[in-house]
């Protein structure tokens, strides 16, 4: 999985030569930034659940056409896999954070998503309204500082892109 | 390939969990550490030909067959292949400890290595001598303990903040540890 260290060893290995001093300071200054990653993750992962939820309250609200019968939001069994999806997102992003690359993101969420959701003829601007609310409802110093607000916000745009 | 905090996220997945809690403090400490760590892999890769040429010298002073005729380190050109592959083994093994986690020694070192030695005739027992010979030396360069012959003093120290480097050693000595096991 691709991160800073990975990346670094991938490259010495090529070059079949021992991790240098460059080598060295690259992967220094991936651990400087880890600290803020870290607290976003840890924050996250203790709120998942809320903050899934409000997500998807500000996309039905948004989209209310998807409690129509036969729309994706219709029946039980439908709003509980649309709360899953995102929460699945929030999940993959709160990897992202650990990893400190968008390595979980790109191969658990990102590969194949287009395909998937034109099969399965979902919209993808509800998922985006979704993650734009939650973007703009985190907050620092409430719910994370702010280095580590830019850290998430970083990658729920990252998300946003993808589905865009 | 993976890294200490991929691994974490692989281990979450397969419970589909969300990382927190637990998880987070050991890889905060992995953070904390950091400094250590890449001063403990410069301590192993700046001496790595000294620690592979004494861990080979070693080998065959136990074992002097092997450079005689015959033997699997004459002439010369075995021998250069033998300080070779002790030289790469070495070389994994400073990935691993710089990265935390196993995975590329394993897939990109051992895979297959015992296979290929025993289809090229190498003595297992020997490289595993020498790997384990190699591990004596990582760990002694991490801990700062290397010494001449007893009672001489310490050579070659490195000019790094002193601490406890126990942890960091032992998780070295582990990737050796594999490598032997590997082989066995």
């Amino acid at each position: 999985m691709k991160s800073v260290v990975t990346t670094v060893v991938s490259a010495a290995d090529a070059a079949g030569r021992f991790p240098s001093t460059s080598d060295l300071e690259s992967v220094q200054g991936s651990l400087q930034r880890a600290a803020a990653r870290l607290e976003a993750a840890e924050k996250l992962a203790a709120g998942i659940d809320a903050v899934a939820k409000e997500g998807y309250d500000a996309c039905i609200k948004k989209y209310p056409y998807l409690n129509d019968a036969g729309e994706a939001n219709s029946t039980d069994v439908f709003k509980e896999k649309c709360l899953r999806d995102i929460k699945h997102y929030l999940r993959l992003i709160n990897y992202c954070l650990i990893v400190g690359g968008t390595g979980p993101l790109d191969e658990w969420g990102i590969a194949g998503q287009r395909e998937v959701y034109r099969a399965l003829s979902l919209p993808t601007a509800p998922y985006v309204e979704a993650m734009r609310f939650t973007r703009d409802r985190a907050c620092a110093p409430r719910d994370m500082s702010a280095q580590a607000l830019v850290e998430f916000r970083a990658l729920l745009d990252y998300v946003i892109n993808s589905l865009s | 390939m993976l890294d200490a905090f991929s691994r974490a996220v692989i281990n979450a997945d397969s419970k589909t969990a969300c990382i927190g809690g637990e998880e987070l403090s050991s890889l905060r400490t992995f953070i904390s550490e950091g400094n250590k760590r890449l001063d403990a892999v410069n301590a192993v890769a700046s001496n790595a030909s000294c620690i592979v040429s004494d861990s080979v010298a070693g080998m065959i002073c136990e074992n002097q067959g092997l450079i005689q005729a015959g033997g699997n380190c004459y002439p010369n050109r075995r021998m250069a292949a033998c300080l070779r592959d002790g030289e790469i083994i070495l070389r994994y093994v400073t990935y691993a400890l710089l990265a935390g986690d196993a995975s590329v020694l394993e897939d990109r070192c051992l895979n297959g290595l015992k296979e290929t030695y025993i289809a090229l005739g190498v003595p297992l027992g020997s490289a595993a001598r020498a790997v384990s010979i190699m591990k004596a030396c990582s760990v002694a360069h991490i801990n700062q303990t290397n010494e001449m012959y007893s009672g001489t003093p310490k050579y070659r120290k490195m000019e790094t903040q002193q601490g406890d480097c126990s942890s960091l050693a032992s998780e070295c000595a582990s990737y050796f540890d594999r490598v032997i096991a590997a082989l066995s």
